[in-house]
């Protein structure tokens, strides 16, 4: 049993704590501390009551993410199609289901709306979210429209106490955040250019017994409305080289095609450049005829190159750079002829745990649940400014969304910078 | 699970028929990575790790298996148990090192074997240990529970024949086979064929010791673990079972494996269960309940 101590609520732990709140600002980028251990880690009195609105493949993550998630009470969910709810229903036996959104809306005992369906049908719910008072988690893209995600920005910024964050994974997750720090303490040296893939071996093709149900299954494949590969995956991995390099692109190129799944018209193998301010570059590739190699991100600088994947970061030096010093006592990993000094955001704690910095960590998270954590934390020990707000989730989205319009147009746009304004 | 996992799905529409697979086996990969206990980033080794410490909350889907694997585990009377880590790897099952434990290290691993340590909280839906050490290993059920999960998906789809199997040890039937009759499924003990079952809407899953075993001395030890006595099973040599569910076969066949003949208490004509065990050499102990069992290949 808890001692009586331990059992305070969280507002209460933000008043009279020292470790839930410490934070640094770098650079303009605020770095919450986590408290370090289990050990010291309060036990929670409440949760948030959430509803969760689409249960589609994505849906079902961030359902199954919630429900491991202590702060959080999924009370509802929505979805348009009965057979996704009947599945909510067995996975969630005690949860309400509803085809109708605006149910929920009604529901006051709920505050926090998870919105997980298909992009082009974001913006009424986020909107009506907002309007409704409700603090608002919107999966990214935003929309399938620069306009409708410009509505859903605006709406997020008028409503001033909630909290609104867009699904943009990876400026939550610790391992990034670690290698971000490090990169900017100069790690890199000049930075030059940043590669990042995401391939996987799909065909994107949902199905059903029923013939509208497939077609409204299928909006990734109807050019009309679909985002593309770059908008619905590659808008992560932009995300990561607009906060590492510190600026929005310029510029996109795309390239695209169909290779390889016929009888559609939304390409299955996408390449862009991003071109930043500076001058550096970003090459992406995206595909879903290849699954080699899988997701990975990767910056280059003039001292080192730093790679991220499955959750761990390596850095790969060159021969000219200068010392760190702490390098000689890192673990180091081989990749073909290169060495990768491992770097870890945790390494202390592994460490202790006598592993090995190549093994799974059996702590570690997936890059949602940190996402869905940041939401929830903000809910009790904020509002304050969500690490991805709704600017930057905005920013993001015209980012993907005009690099679709690259790839579908085989050119290259520049940016122009009242694209992101509000 | 770490096995290989096929889908035969009979239909028209290529692209349909595609589509649906393909989201049977994300189901059955998801569940795998979830699922494993080899695998240090699964949610299972998350419990292991943690649940001697604290609470540990969990999805509902694997509170719900952890609660099925419970019940079977009181309805065998311990003859399937998957908190047996400890055993496995006292036995070197785990490394796949192989080795014959000693007495007191033998009885050190069945001091934090067995259900009785894990304490499930239907309330909070966490799961605990009450000592450290202890280790569930789903294996026994999990392939089962992916076949079953990816049959519900393609069920979903309007399916309405398929055939799904796990490391061919585990089988689901979907309506009928491209002939028009139930899928005919055969059973092997080596080179020979026992016998063969005919699926149709049902599952099945067939459990052998020979499946990983070690040979030390003069004796082969097998991986599946007795974990009342925290030894192989001997009682068997081949063991199958028919049911619904692919979830109730997997626990079954292997708790028929360790039970041997006294398996029997499983057969139940309302719920459709029907167990049969071989013991050398080549003894039929039950047929009833299974069926359409085709003796005459005996």
């Amino acid at each position: 049993m808890p001692k009586r101590q331990d059992l305070i609520n969280r507002r209460d732990f933000l008043k009279t704590s020292s470790l839930g709140t410490l934070a640094s600002v770098l650079q303009g980028e605020m770095i919450l501390i986590e408290p370090e251990s289990k050990e010291s880690r309060p036990v929670i009195t409440e949760a948030v009551n959430c509803a969760l609105i689409g249960y589609g493949l994505w849906g079902r993550e961030i359902s199954a993410t919630l429900s491991r998630l202590e702060e959080a009470n999924l009370l509802a969910v929505c979805d348009n199609y009965p057979v996704m709810l009947q599945r909510a229903q067995r996975s969630l036996p005690n949860i309400s289901t509803h085809t109708d959104y605006r149910e929920i809306l009604d529901r006051r005992d709920i505050p926090a709306i998870f919105i997980a369906t298909p992009t082009h049908l974001h913006k009424q719910i986020a909107v009506d979210a907002l309007q409704a008072g409700k603090h608002v988690y919107c999966e990214a893209p935003l929309a399938a429209s620069v306009d409708d995600a410009r509505q859903i920005a605006t709406a997020a910024r008028d409503h001033e106490g909630q909290i609104f964050q867009g699904g943009l994974l990876y400026r939550t997750e610790p391992q990034y955040r670690s290698v971000y720090g490090f990169i900017l303490s100069g790690a890199l040296g000049k930075a030059v250019m940043a590669r990042a893939q995401w391939h996987a071996r799909e065909s994107w093709y949902r199905t059903s017994p029923n013939r509208d149900r497939t077609e409204a299954l299928n909006w990734r494949l109807d050019p009309e409305i679909s985002p593309g590969l770059v908008g619905e995956i590659g808008i992560q991995q932009y995300d990561t080289a607009i906060w590492i390099f510190g600026s929005l692109p310029r510029a996109v190129s795309g390239f695209g095609g169909v290779y390889y799944w016929e009888g559609r018209d939304v390409a299955d193998t996408v390449q862009t450049v991003m071109e930043f301010p500076t001058g550096e570059r970003m090459i992406y590739d995206a595909t879903i005829v290849s699954s080699f190699d899988a997701m990975y991100d990767t910056f280059y600088g003039s001292d080192s190159t730093i790679i991220l994947r499955d959750g761990k970061a390596w850095m790969f030096k060159e021969v000219d750079a200068p010392m760190l010093g702490w390098e000689v006592y890192a673990r180091k990993d081989k990749f073909y002829k290169e060495t990768g000094i491992a770097l870890l955001a945790n390494a202390t704690k592994l460490d202790a745990l006598g592993q090995s910095a190549t093994d799974d960590d059996p702590d570690a998270e997936t890059p949602l649940f940190h996402a869905l954590k940041a939401f929830l934390d903000n809910y009790f020990f904020g509002p304050y400014e969500p690490v991805m707000d709704y600017q930057k989730s905005f920013d993001a989205t015209v980012v993907a969304l005009k690099a679709n319009e690259a790839v579908v147009s085989n050119t290259r746009i520049e940016f122009q910078p009242d694209w992101f304004e509000l | 699970m770490a096995t290989r996992f096929e889908l035969v799905l009979l239909g028209e529409d290529e692209v349909r028929l595609r589509a649906a697979g393909e989201e049977a086996l994300r189901e059955i990969s998801s569940l795998e990575r979830r699922l494993s206990y080899y695998s240090d980033a699964s949610e299972l080794t998350r419990v292991n790790h943690g649940a001697a410490l604290e609470p540990i909350r969990l999805a509902p889907d694997l509170f719900a298996l952890l609660g099925e694997a419970e019940r079977f585990v009181k309805k065998t009377n311990g003859a399937f148990d998957p908190v047996i880590g400890p055993l496995m790897r006292c036995w070197g099952f785990v490394e796949e090192t192989g080795s014959v434990p000693d007495q007191a290290r033998l009885a050190a691993a069945r001091a934090i074997s067995g259900f009785h340590h894990v304490d499930l909280d239907d309330k909070s839906m966490c799961v605990r240990f009450d000592r450290e050490g202890v280790e569930i290993d789903l294996g026994g059920v999990a392939k089962g529970y992916a076949l079953d999960e990816a049959a519900r998906i393609v069920r979903e789809h309007g399916i309405k024949s398929a055939l799904l199997h796990g490391g061919t040890s585990t089988v689901v039937g979907i309506g009928n086979s491209y002939s028009g009759a139930p899928w005919r499924i055969g059973i092997q003990d080596g080179d020979t064929v026992l016998g063969t079952i005919e699926l149709r809407d049902c599952a099945l899953s067939v459990s052998a010791p020979s499946g990983k075993y070690f040979t030390y001395g003069e004796r082969t030890y097998s991986h599946i673990l007795d974990p009342r006595t925290g030894r192989p099973a001997s009682e068997a040599a081949v063991s199958a079972v028919v049911s619904r569910t692919a979830t109730k076969c997997d626990a079954l066949s292997t708790a028929a494996l360790v039970l041997g003949a006294k398996a029997s208490q499983f057969h139940d004509a309302k719920t459709g269960i029907g167990v049969w065990a071989k013991a050398d050499p080549y003894t039929v102990l039950f047929l009833e309940g299974l069926p359409a069992f085709d003796r005459n290949l005996n």
